[in-house]
C-alpha cells in the first residue's frame, strides 16, 4: 500500500522534485519500483480500495509544504516493524516521506513511534546490543575509541556487537550461551516471541536476576528480585520522538529498602571488584553520557540536568557549544554528502493465505505485559482478560459466539481466550493483546522469527488455527 | 557461460532479466527489444491517456548488469532452431543455448471498408504501445468527436480517457454485453448507469462496417444497422493477438501463443521458452500481467536453479481484472460471464438504477469468482478474499454488500443491546453502567459522561451513548422531553472535552 501510495504522489506529479533533485540520492530506482504497484494492482493485495489509496496519497500531499500545506508528518508503529519484512516496508514509508520533502520541514517529516516511555531516549545512549551513546555503532572504530576515552579504559576493552533480543533469549542457559542474566524492567516471560520456550530457556539459567518495581511472571523465575525505584521516585530525562529531552523529575521517595539502577549497577561493580568508583547521582551520569555522546548524530553534549531545569525546548543535536537544532535535517542528513539514501525496496511475490493469520498488539488500558497496569483497578476492570478479536463471518464459519472461549493454536503453543466479534477486522485476521501471562499469553503462539535486517521478531502474522476450547479458562 | 538470447523488452522480459539479475545467474544475456526506448509500464497507457501519469512515470526499474546487453530498436527477425540462432533486423547472427521468447501480442485491427491498409486515414489508431498512446493524445486534442471499436476492458478504459479530452465519446459493441468476457446482461446495465453519468454513450448490437473520409481525415463511421456516425478519431480495440511470427515460421506450435509447459515454461523445443502474452500456456493466457509476471519469475527461478516455490505457499491466482480510468469494475475466476459447474453456487446483487452489481460464486467453502460493479470498497474485500483464498461465511450473501461499521450496526437498538455489552471500549463503560447513571440521577450525555467517562476517550461511542441516554428518556415515566439526549453534537463533545481538560 505504502508503494502504491508512492506509485501515486510520483504518476500525479505530487512529488517534490526539487527537494528529490538537490537533497536525495536513489530515487530514481525508487521511483521505478513503486511504478510495480499502481493502486488497481496493489489493491487485489492488499484490499484497500484504489481510491483509498489516491485520496491518501492527495491528503498526505496537500499538507506537504512543497503544496503549501501546513505540514504532514508520516508516522509507523510497532506493527509494521514486526514483520520479517519490517525493515522494508520501514523503508517504503520513509521513502513516501522524501518524495513529499518532507524531512527537514517545518511540522513535517517522518518519525517511528516507539512502543516504551523513553525507548528513544533510551536507545540513543546504546542500550542496544549494537549501538554505543550517541547513537555511535559498536563496530565504528573511531566510536569505540571516543567512548573508551570517555571512560578511561582502552578500546579493546569494548565488547563487540552483542546478540539481538530473540538470539539472546535461545542462546541463554545453553553451552555456549550465557549462563547468568541481569534484566532490568522487562518481562520476556510474556513479551517475548514463542514464550513457553523462552521460560524454558529463563529456567535453565545458573543465576537470573531481575531488577523491576513490580512483580512479574519474569520476576517469578528469578533466583534473586532487587527492588528498584519507579519512574516518578528517581531523576532523570525522557527524550520524544521529535528528539526533544525533557527532565524528569522525582515526585515521591522510594518505599524503603528501593535502590536506584544507578545504585544497582555501582554495587554490583564494586562486588565484581572494579576500581572504579561509579556515579550514582542522574545528573552526574547524565553528564558522563553527555560526554560520551559528543561528536555522535544524538549529540547531548551541550545538555545538562541543570540546563534542562530552565525548561527551555532542547533537541538534539545539542553539540558542546549549546546550540539546540529544533528541526533536524533541516539543512543536511547525517550521510557523507549530506544527502538522503532513497533505497528502493518491492513488496515481493503475492501468495494465497495462510487461511488465518493472527496479529498481536495493544489495548489502551495496559501497557506492555501489563504487569503494572494489571495492578490498577479501573484499568483491570475496564479490560480484565485477554481476548481473541474475530470477524463476525469468520466466527459464523467456526462456530463461534460473542464470549466464547477459544484456543488460538500454532506449531508453537496455544493461547486461550475469549472471542469478541466485530467488523473492525478482515474476515481472515485474528486480534489479540499481548498484555498477560498464563494461558491466555499470545505469545505462546508467535513464531521467534525475525526480520533479517533490523532482527525485530515477525509478531504481526502467525498463521493460526481457532477451535472453540473445551475445557475452562484458567 | 551459457549463452541466453531474449526476444522483446516489454513489461515480462524486464520483469525476468530484473529476477535472473537478482539471483546471480551465470549466463551471456543478449536482449533484442524491437521498441526503441526504456522498457515501460504498458498497463499504465491508460494512466497516460487519463492525464494521470506523465511518461517518466511508466519507466520500469533498470538493471545493471554488466553480463545483460540490450539492443534497442533491434528486432528478432528469424529463428534457426537446428543451429541454435537467431537472426536480427540489422542482420546480425547471434547463438544461443537458452532461448527465451517474449514478444507480447499487438493489438487486433479489425478490416473496414474505406480505409487502406498502406495508408489509413489520419484518426484511425489502435492502443498498445507509448508511441500509440502518444498518437492518440495528439489527436485528442483536435477532434471534436471520437469513437472506440470493441467495449472490452480496454476500449472502456480508453473511452474513459478519451471522455477527458474530447467532447463526446461513444462505444460501438456488436454484442448485448459490454466486457462479454467478464459481464453478463445484469453487471452491463449497472455499468451502463456509470458510463451514461461520465458522458460516454454506448451502442450494442452493432459494428463499423466502413469508414467515411474527408480529405484523407477520418470524418465518419457507418455501423452495421446503417447507421451513420460523427467521428474524427476511431481507437480499435478489439483484442490482442500475440506476437508469435518468428516462432511460427520456425515451426513452433501456436495456438493462438506460443505452446509452452505449465511446469518448465519451455515450448515443444527444450531450449526455447515463451513466458508473457506471447505464450499459450496449458491453463490459457490472461493477457494480463499477473500471470506474465510469476512465469518471469519461475523461469529466473528454473534457469538460476533456484527452488520455484516457497513450500506451504501457492501464488495468488493471476487472473485479476481490475478496470482502470475510474470505472469501478472488477471481476476474477469463474466470473459473471463463465458458466458454473454443478458444485457451484452463484449468488448476486442487482441494483442497476444505483449503477451496482455484485456476484460471487462459491464452491464448497472457497469463493472460486467473483464480479462486482459500482461496489465501492465490497470489490477490494472480494479480491482480497479471492487471492488469498480465505473461507467464504456459511451464507455466502454476506459477501455482496460489506457488513455496516456504524455504531447503530455494531450494537444494533438500544433496547435488545445486553446489559452488558461495553459501550466505551476507552473506558469500559457497559449500557448497564449508563443505565446505573441514570438511575443516579443523570440526565444527559454531558452528565453520563461525567460519571463513567464514557465518550470521553477516542469518542467513537459518542452517538450510541447519545443514543442510549434517548432510549433512557424515552422509557422514563419522570421525562417528558429528551433534550438533554438531543443537545447538538458539537457542545456534547465540547463538554466531554472539558470534563477531560477539567480532570486534569
Ligand atoms: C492500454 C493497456 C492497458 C492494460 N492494462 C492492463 C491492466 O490493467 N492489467 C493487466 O494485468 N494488464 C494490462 N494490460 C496488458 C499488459 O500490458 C500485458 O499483459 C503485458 O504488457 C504483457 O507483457 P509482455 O512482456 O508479454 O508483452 P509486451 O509488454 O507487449 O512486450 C513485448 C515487447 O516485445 C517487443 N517485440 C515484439 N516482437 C519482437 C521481436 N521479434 N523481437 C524483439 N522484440 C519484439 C514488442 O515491441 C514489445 O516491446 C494492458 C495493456 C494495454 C495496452
Amino acid at each position: 500500500m505504502l508503494l502504491s501510495i508512492l506509485q501515486v504522489v510520483f504518476s500525479l506529479g505530487l512529488a517534490d522534485e526539487h527537494y528529490l533533485r538537490t537533497r536525495t540520492t536513489g530515487a530514481d530506482a525508487v521511483r521505478a519500483a513503486a511504478g510495480y504497484w499502481w493502486p488497481e494492482r496493489a489493491e487485489g493485495l492488499c484490499g484497500v480500495p484504489a481510491d483509498e489509496i489516491r485520496r491518501a496519497a492527495a491528503i498526505l500531499a496537500a499538507g506537504s509544504p512543497a503544496h503549501g500545506g501546513h505540514g504532514t508528518v508520516i508516522l509507523t508503529g510497532r506493527g509494521v516493524e514486526q514483520g520479517i519484512r519490517g525493515t522494508d516496508t520501514v523503508t517504503a514509508a520513509i521513502n513516501l516521506a522524501l518524495a513529499l520533502g518532507l524531512p527537514g520541514q517545518p511540522n513535517s517529516g517522518y518519525g517511528p513511534i516507539t512502543g516504551q516511555g523513553n525507548g528513544q531516549g533510551g536507545r540513543e545512549h546504546g542500550q542496544k546490543c549494537d549501538q554505543l551513546p550517541g547513537y555511535r555503532s559498536i563496530e565504528d572504530p573511531a566510536a569505540r575509541e571516543h567512548v573508551a576515552g570517555v571512560w578511561g579504559v582502552d578500546p579493546s576493552a569494548l565488547p563487540g556487537p552483542g546478540l539481538p533480543a530473540v538470539e539472546l533469549l535461545s542462546a541463554i542457559g545453553t553451552d555456549q550461551g550465557p549462563r547468568a542474566l541481569l534484566i532490568h524492567g522487562s518481562n520476556p516471560a510474556v513479551s517475548a516471541p514463542d514464550s513457553q520456550a523462552v521460560v524454558e530457556r529463563l529456567r535453565a539459567l545458573e543465576l537470573l536476576v531481575v531488577c523491576d518495581f513490580v512483580p512479574s511472571e519474569t520476576s517469578q523465575l528469578a533466583h534473586v528480585v532487587l527492588p528498584v525505584t519507579q519512574w516518578a521516585e528517581e531523576e532523570g530525562t525522557v527524550t520524544s520522538v521529535e528528539g526533544r529531552i525533557l527532565r524528569r523529575r522525582q515526585a515521591v521517595d522510594p518505599p524503603p529498602g528501593v535502590r536506584s539502577e544507578l545504585e544497582i549497577l555501582a554495587d554490583l561493580a564494586g562486588r565484581l571488584g572494579s576500581q572504579v568508583a561509579f556515579d550514582t547521582s542522574a545528573d552526574a551520569v547524565f553528564d558522563e553520557l553527555a560526554r560520551a555522546s559528543a561528536g555522535g548524530r544524538a549529540d547531548y553534549s551541550g545538555l545538562s540536568h541543570a540546563l534542562l531545569d530552565e525548561e527551555s525546548a532542547q533537541f538534539w543535536p545539542v553539540p558542546a557549544n549549546g546550540v539546540s537544532t529544533p528541526r533536524l535535517f533541516a539543512e543536511r542528513f547525517a550521510t557523507t554528502d549530506g544527502r538522503a539514501r532513497m533505497v528502493a525496496v518491492d513488496a515481493g511475490n503475492p501468495t494465497t493465505g495462510p487461511d488465518i493469520s493472527l496479529v498481536t498488539g495493544r489495548v489502551l488500558q495496559h501497557y506492555q505485559t501489563g504487569a503494572q497496569t494489571r495492578r490498577v483497578t479501573v484499568l483491570d476492570k475496564a479490560v480484565p482478560e485477554p481476548y481473541v478479536q474475530v470477524h463476525p463471518t469468520l466466527a459464523q464459519r467456526l462456530n463461534i459466539a460473542e464470549g466464547d472461549i477459544v484456543d488460538v493454536r500454532s506449531p508453537r503453543g496455544t493461547a486461550r481466550a475469549r472471542a469478541r466479534l466485530s467488523v473492525n477486522i478482515r474476515p481472515d485476521t485474528l486480534f489479540m493483546p499481548f498484555h498477560w501471562g498464563g494461558s491466555g499469553c499470545v505469545n505462546r503462539v508467535t513464531e521467534d522469527v525475525c526480520d533479517p535486517v533490523s532482527g525485530m521478531p515477525a509478531f504481526k502474522l502467525t498463521d493460526v488455527t481457532v477451535t472453540p476450547a473445551l475445557g475452562q479458562v484458567c | 557461460m551459457a549463452r541466453l538470447v531474449v526476444a522483446g523488452h516489454g513489461m515480462v522480459a524486464a520483469r525476468f532479466l530484473q529476477e535472473l539479475s537478482a539471483l546471480g545467474h551465470d549466463h551471456d544475456v543478449e536482449v533484442f527489444a524491437a521498441e526503441d526506448c526504456e522498457p515501460y509500464n504498458r498497463v499504465l497507457l491508460t494512466d497516460l491517456l487519463m492525464g494521470t501519469a506523465g511518461g517518466r512515470d511508466l519507466r520500469l526499474p533498470g538493471i545493471e548488469d554488466p553480463r545483460i546487453r540490450v539492443q534497442r530498436g533491434t528486432s528478432v527477425a528469424s529463428l534457426d532452431r537446428h543451429n541454435r540462432r537467431v537472426r536480427t533486423s540489422d542482420g546480425t547472427t547471434v547463438g544461443y543455448d537458452h532461448l527465451v521468447l517474449a514478444t507480447g501480442a499487438r493489438a487486433r485491427t479489425v478490416d473496414l471498408e474505406g480505409i487502406d491498409s498502406h495508408q489509413p486515414p489520419t484518426g484511425v489508431h489502435v492502443l498498445r504501445s507509448i508511441d500509440d498512446a502518444a498518437a492518440i493524445i495528439a489527436a485528442a486534442s483536435q477532434a471534436r468527436s471520437a469513437v472506440v471499436l470493441g467495449g472490452g476492458v480496454l476500449g472502456l478504459e480508453v473511452a474513459c480517457g478519451l471522455a477527458r479530452r474530447t467532447a463526446s465519446v461513444t462505444v460501438v459493441h456488436p454484442t448485448g454485453v459490454l466486457m462479454d468476457r467478464q459481464l453478463n446482461a445484469g453487471a452491463c446495465e449497472a455499468l451502463q448507469t456509470t458510463l451514461a453519468a461520465m458522458g460516454i454513450s454506448c451502442l450494442l448490437h452493432t459494428t463499423a462496417e466502413k469508414v467515411l473520409t474527408r480529405n484523407g481525415n477520418l470524418s465518419g463511421l457507418v455501423l452495421s444497422d446503417g447507421r451513420r456516425l460523427d467521428a474524427e478519431l476511431l481507437v480499435m480495440s478489439c483484442g490482442t493477438v500475440p506476437e508469435t511470427g518468428v516462432a511460427q515460421a520456425a515451426g513452433l506450435t501456436c495456438a493462438p501463443g506460443v505452446l509452452i509447459d505449465a511446469d518448465t515454461l519451455a515450448t515443444e523445443d527444450p531450449l526455447i521458452y515463451a513466458i508473457g502474452d506471447c505464450a499459450s500456456p496449458p491453463e490459457g493466457s490472461s493477457g494480463l500481467v499477473a500471470q506474465g509476471w510469476e512465469q518471469a519469475r519461475r523461469l529466473a527461478r528454473l534457469l538460476t536453479g533456484s527452488p520455484v516455490a516457497a513450500p506451504s505457499r501457492t501464488p495468488a491466482p493471476t487472473d485479476v481484472v481490475r478496470v482502470k480510468g475510474g470505472l469501478d469494475v472488477v471481476s476474477m475466476g469463474v466470473n459473471a460471464a463463465a458458466s458454473t459447474h454443478s458444485s457451484q453456487r452463484r449468488i448476486q446483487l442487482l441494483d442497476a438504477s444505483a449503477g451496482r452489481f455484485v456476484e460471487v460464486v462459491v464452491d464448497g467453502d472457497r469463493i472460486v469468482g467473483a464480479t462486482a460493479v459500482g461496489a465501492g470498497s465490497t470489490a477490494a474485500d472480494l479480491t482480497a478474499a479471492y487471492t488469498r483464498a480465505i473461507a467464504v461465511p456459511k451464507d455466502p450473501a454476506q459477501m455482496l454488500i460489506r457488513p455496516s461499521d456504524s455504531a447503530a450496526g455494531r450494537t444494533g437498538s438500544p433496547t435488545t443491546m445486553p446489559e452488558s455489552l461495553t459501550v466505551c471500549s476507552c473506558n469500559g463503560v457497559s449500557k448497564g453502567d449508563l443505565m446505573r447513571a441514570w438511575e443516579a440521577g443523570d440526565r444527559s450525555v454531558a452528565e453520563v459522561s461525567a460519571r463513567t467517562r464514557a465518550t470521553t476517550g477516542c469518542g467513537g461511542c459518542s452517538d450510541v451513548v447519545a443514543g442510549i441516554v434517548e432510549w433512557l428518556a424515552a422509557g422514563d415515566p419522570d421525562q417528558t422531553t429528551s433534550s438533554g439526549a438531543l443537545e447538538d453534537d458539537t457542545q456534547r463533545k465540547r463538554d466531554a472535552h472539558e470534563m477531560e481538560m477539567s480532570r486534569g
